[in-house]
């Protein structure tokens, strides 16, 4: 039977019924719409805790003296060249590598007047650090000016612990590498805000040769390398392991195993979210089929008597399972691009910002749309319409002339 | 003429005797005075409680608004840099005791039979449950090293000398402190001793309530440590017996004995 006919046939039956059809078809939409809205939010958070996670000076790659992770100190420490850059590696290019830096990081005992904290002092060289949370920070007082600066820069939350300010001075007190302690008083350029009161807590910042002097050591601790793009991930990893024997080389998910989990756990849970929308939805398309299959049943006696095959019969069900899905993903997309567009650039969540930051996400909720996402709705939604089509196309074969007639 | 001016050649050495005179009398006190400097001062009072070598029994009176506690203590001491402490009673506290040895500092427990090294962190915190600090201890030679000393003010009182000292912590001084005021007599009598914070707000201060002479040197035998926010907190140390310059074994000052003296 020309498909054309078919097609056309289907058509026409859907419009036979308009208000039931169209609330279905709204349905879909409306399924569609806010699937690809709150994907779009998921998988922003994603990017977002990714970005953390490698802001939070790991950077893509990591490099670090053996046993570092376990006893942290300038014991387990490394020199590299001054001069020495990720991209002289073979196999490294350029334009992969967004920036590097390396840093002393140490634990230390930071005391004022009235307080004593536990915080690991963090060596570095600010120009480096446009690849971590230290260079986009906002600081209340003054930046550090170089790598030789020898005053600090103290988190909020740590300056309110310490009921210090900028300008005062707090004591140091750390190991140097000879194993003595080293305690030295510091002044305080400024006080920085971080992403989550944690971070603020932790770290001092400091410039690197500062520490190098206390501690007596011309090496560093650690090297963040920060990558354009998180794909050229594997290849420099193993570039450097390579290039760095002795060192460990590790991934922002080697170092913090938790956000790589919940990175891998926020695909799984975008494909499991949408299969649940979508299968309750077929259901609905189900009902809406076999009801117009039974409703027709006459109709569909007729033409199987007057030669249609059951396979066009079938045909003409699928394509009205189809048209109906197709329809409703086209509007669906449609209108859940309407809904996003307008929050692309970000959603002000600073109301909600000492619970965000208590889970280190940041104030401005950017959601993400990706062309993997809106293609795996498209697909999935026309897989479940098929599915959804197989039982109403059965009861329509089942149907012949003979049972249409005593109805 | 020949007269007159024989005459004049006979005054002058008189009057140039008795200007000499004043001005050796006025000149001299002050000259005194100024050869005093801040550092000698405070080198002086460190050493007057220390001596060489020092051994010294006192009693700890700690006292809070709703209980006080007494405790007794002997100390050694050599040098600026080595200190023992040990509890002596109540039964309770009885051998709980402290080393101090250059810059570290070992805590033993007889409960525990252990000793523990006090890591940095801990110093600021309270000893034995008093108003002072395990810095407050330990700080001796601090202020020569760390601190620019200057004499503020100078009165005389009762016939003696009193100095007014300011210690301002060098930039990169390990002390948390803005400032910390030495009011000390010219026997290096410490009289009162204040800890102010960085915007020069006083947090604590230690006054002395008498002075005596115990063990051939005229010191502070009675002081109270006090913090400003809780006036009803403060912790007194009465010197009762004291002695200077003794021979002390060098194994004193050792961590080995701290925990073998216990017994």
């Amino acid at each position: 039977m020309n498909p054309m006919l078919l097609f056309q046939l289907s058509w026409r039956n859907l419009w036979r019924r308009r208000r039931r059809n169209g609330l279905l078809l709204a349905a879909i939409s409306f399924a569609v719409a806010g699937v690809v809205v709150l994907n779009s939010f998921i998988r922003g958070m994603q990017v977002q805790m990714t970005q953390t996670a490698v802001n939070n000076m790991n950077g893509h790659v990591k490099v670090l003296a053996p046993g570092y992770l376990d006893d942290p100190g300038i014991a387990r420490s490394f020199d590299l060249a001054k001069d020495w850059r990720p991209d002289v590696l073979e196999g490294i290019e350029a334009e992969m590598v967004a920036g590097w830096a390396s840093r002393v990081r140490v634990p230390a005992v930071v005391m004022s007047e009235r307080e004593t904290r536990g915080v690991q002092l963090v060596g570095i060289d600010p120009a480096a650090e446009a690849i971590s949370f230290i260079g986009d920070m906002a600081v209340e007082g003054e930046r550090l000016s170089g790598s030789e600066d020898g005053r600090l820069l103290v988190g909020r939350a740590l300056a309110e612990q310490l009921e210090t300010a900028a300008g005062r001075r707090i004591v140091l007190i750390t190991q140097g590498a000879d194993g003595r302690n080293r305690e030295a008083g510091y002044r305080i350029a400024g006080l920085y805000d971080a992403e989550g009161e944690g971070l603020e807590k932790a770290f001092l910042f400091t410039g690197i040769a500062n520490v190098q002097n206390l501690l007596d050591a011309s090496v560093i601790t650690e090297l963040s390398v920060r990558l354009t793009e998180d794909r050229h991930g594997p290849n420099v990893l193993s570039r450097m392991i390579d290039a760095l024997t002795g060192l460990d080389v590790l991934t922002w998910q080697d170092l913090e195993p938790t956000a790589a989990a919940m990175h891998e756990f926020v695909d799984v849970a975008i494909a499991m979210w949408f299969l649940i929308v979508m299968g309750a939805l077929a259901f609905g398309l189900i009902n809406t089929l076999v009801t117009a299959v039974m409703e027709r049943t006459r109709e569909l006696g007729m033409l199987r008597a007057v030669g249609m095959r059951p396979r066009a019969v079938v045909v003409q069900v699928v394509v009205e399972s189809m048209l109906i899905m197709v329809l409703g993903i086209v509007i669906g997309l449609a209108l859940g691009m309407l809904l996003y567009l307008p929050m692309a650039s970000g959603i002000d969540m600073s109301a909600f910002a000492a619970a965000t930051e208590e889970f280190g996400f940041s104030a401005l909720m950017v959601p993400k749309l990706e062309a993997g996402d809106i293609w795996l709705v498209v697909s999935l939604a026309i897989v479940i319409g098929l599915l959804a089509s197989v039982y109403p196309a059965w009861r329509s074969v089942k149907i012949t002339p003979l049972e249409a007639m005593r109805r | 003429m020949r007269m007159r001016h024989a005459k004049g050649c006979h005054i002058k050495p008189k009057v140039r005797a008795v200007v000499a005179i004043a001005a050796a009398l006025l000149v001299a006190p002050s000259a005194v005075a100024q050869e005093i400097t801040a550092y000698d001062l405070v080198a002086g009072a460190l050493d007057l409680t220390r001596g060489d070598t020092s051994h010294t029994e006192m009693t700890m009176q700690v006292k809070r608004p709703d209980w006080e506690r007494s405790t007794s203590i002997v100390a050694w001491s050599r040098g600026r840099e080595d200190t023992l402490m040990r509890f002596t009673a109540p039964a309770k506290d009885a051998g709980n005791a402290l080393l101090k040895q250059g810059a570290n500092m070992w805590t033993y427990t007889p409960k525990l039979n252990r000793t523990i090294r006090l890591p940095y962190s801990m110093r600021s915190q309270s000893w034995a449950g008093s108003d002072f600090s395990y810095n407050d201890l330990s700080r001796s030679d601090k202020l020569l090293k760390h601190y620019q000393l200057e004499i503020v003010e100078q009165r005389e009182e009762e016939g003696r000398m009193i100095y007014t000292i300011d210690a301002v912590p060098r930039d990169d001084a390990p002390v948390v402190w803005g400032k910390e005021v030495w009011v000390l007599r010219d026997d290096y009598v410490m009289l009162e001793q204040r800890f102010y914070d960085q915007e020069m707000t006083l947090l604590k201060r230690m006054t002395t309530m008498d002075i005596r002479e115990i063990g051939g040197r005229v010191v502070a035998t009675r002081m109270r440590m006090q913090k400003l926010d809780e006036p009803d907190h403060w912790t007194e140390v009465i010197i009762e017996a004291a002695q200077f310059d003794i021979e002390l074994p060098d194994r004193m000052f050792t961590v080995f004995e701290l925990k073998a003296g216990a017994s």
